[in-house]
């Protein structure tokens, strides 16, 4: 029985994925339509799997909570401000002033202060690089990231030096990165099309065996 | 059927058909790849794991399953399979976690068919797969409370990441864990290969079924990719031949 929902399974997903492929090299209308069908019914799907995954997110810190974990006080607050937040975003949507104050003063700043996190955690990052990973390759890597830094910091007290470090930042970008970065997205792209065409075939089967 | 349209089907049954016929020449004449260091590294590191009693984590990224976004999150969860059936021995399975619903649920199913394959479905528990936040940066910020709490020796990112993937990686180097990082975008790459100790280079980050033998068809659609690779290369460079000659406008 189990054998024959698995493959009951593969034959539905496989036929709705080569549906919205073929749709998008057919002119033919009902095939358009059932894409366009699956597509919405997909983006809906995804809707409620959000949900889903929320109730799983609240699950496990009330079992933090519940089980005195720790760092079972910061679990409370996140389940105390996502029910409040939801709370609020069901009766008043989304576009109320109070909401929106939660997102702008409360979000967007934590968030800001992350990306700004990310300049000490690359510069602590480059010196792990050198320091345990030395190498022809590593050290090609941060010689050209302290150019590229040289290249588009402003010169303040050697001016001079502003236009030969640009320059040199300029060919490194658009000659040397451009032509790499060329390379990887082309193994990218094939490495992608791979990847959903095995789920297409059945030869992943993330929903399950 | 516009010309466009009907080239695009070619290629598409023509990819098809390599993947098919390379799955089943790789039965018989097996290929070599090279030597990723990252993937050739995690074999040992999640059997270390295991024998602790650590955790291995397991990050699908911060992007969604709709979307271009989905092809290294796909590639994650068939690495997640080869890994989730070495951890099943352990006490304390993987924990993955998304901040995308509908790739939580896939990876609770990842799990649980690992489960089921060595008949231990009542070591399931629905808490291995988890939402950890609902964007990029709330993802971000809750990874380094999973990794302390789950007490997390294996740090695996394969999926979609941004900027953010670089301080998802720096959770994990802080903790001292074997931290393996790949993704599709190449930005991301190169801060991942300046945080993570194990980086993923371009299409590596869909090498991981092919590597961890996942099956014949990983390994086949692994050397399809390198064929049209070769192909579009080739073409390239006869392109730039003939328009250099002039032969074409």
């Amino acid at each position: 029985m189990k054998r024959v929902s698995t493959v009951l399974l593969a034959i539905a997903a496989g036929t709705a994925g080569m549906i919205v492929l073929l749709s998008y090299f057919l002119d033919l209308p009902y095939l358009s339509e059932a894409s366009q069908w699956l597509k919405q019914t997909a983006v809906l799907l995804g809707a409620a799997a959000l949900l889903v995954g929320l109730l799983n997110l609240v699950g496990v810190h009330l079992g933090k909570i519940g089980g005195q974990e720790k760092g079972w006080a910061y679990s409370a607050l996140l389940v105390v401000m996502l029910a409040v937040t939801f709370t609020l975003g069901i009766l008043f949507g989304i576009d109320n002033r109070s909401v929106a104050a939660l997102f702008r003063y409360v979000q967007l700043p934590v968030e800001s202060t992350l990306i700004a996190l990310l300049a000490v955690s690359l510069t602590a990052a480059g010196y792990r690089l050198i320091a345990r990973r030395a190498g022809v390759f590593n050290s090609i890597f941060m010689i050209s990231a302290i150019l590229f830094i040289l290249g588009s910091i402003p010169w303040l007290i050697l001016p001079g030096l502003a236009e030969p470090f640009g320059i040199l930042r300029t060919w490194l970008a658009e000659v040397w990165a451009v032509g790499g970065a060329r390379g990887l997205l082309l193994g990218v792209a094939l490495g992608s099309i791979t990847a959903g065409l095995r789920v297409l075939l059945a030869a992943d089967r993330p929903y399950g065996d | 059927m516009s010309v466009l349209g009907g080239l695009g089907l070619f290629i598409l049954v023509a990819f098809i058909f390599l993947m098919i016929a390379l799955a089943l020449v790789e039965r018989r004449w097996p290929a070599r790849f090279r030597p990723i260091p990252a993937f050739d590294a995690l074999g040992g590191a999640t059997e270390r794991a295991v024998e602790a009693g650590e955790r291995v984590h397991f990050s699908l990224g911060t992007g969604t399953l709709l979307g271009g976004e989905a092809g290294p999150a796909l590639a994650g969860l068939s690495t997640l399979t080869r890994v989730a059936d070495a951890a099943t021995m352990s006490d304390r399975p993987p924990v993955v976690t998304a901040a995308d619903g509908a790739l939580v649920i896939l990876a609770q199913d990842t799990i649980r068919s690992a489960y089921r394959r060595v008949s231990a479905i009542d070591r399931y528990h629905a808490n291995s797969g988890r939402l950890v936040g609902a964007t990029p940066l709330a993802y971000t910020a809750g990874i380094p409370a999973v990794l302390n709490d789950e007490d997390a020796s294996v740090h695996l990112m394969l999926g979609r990441f941004g900027a953010e993937g670089a301080l998802v990686a720096d959770a994990g180097q802080r903790r001292q864990a074997f931290t393996l990082g790949g993704t599709q975008d190449v930005q991301s790459q190169a801060l991942l290969y300046a945080t993570a100790e194990n980086p993923l280079i371009g299409e590596d980050v869909f090498a991981g079924g092919a590597y961890l033998n996942a099956g014949l068809f990983h390994r086949g659609s692994l050397r399809t990719q390198d064929l049209v690779r070769v192909l579009m290369v080739a073409g390239v460079l006869i392109a730039t031949l003939l328009k250099t000659l002039g032969v074409i406008p």
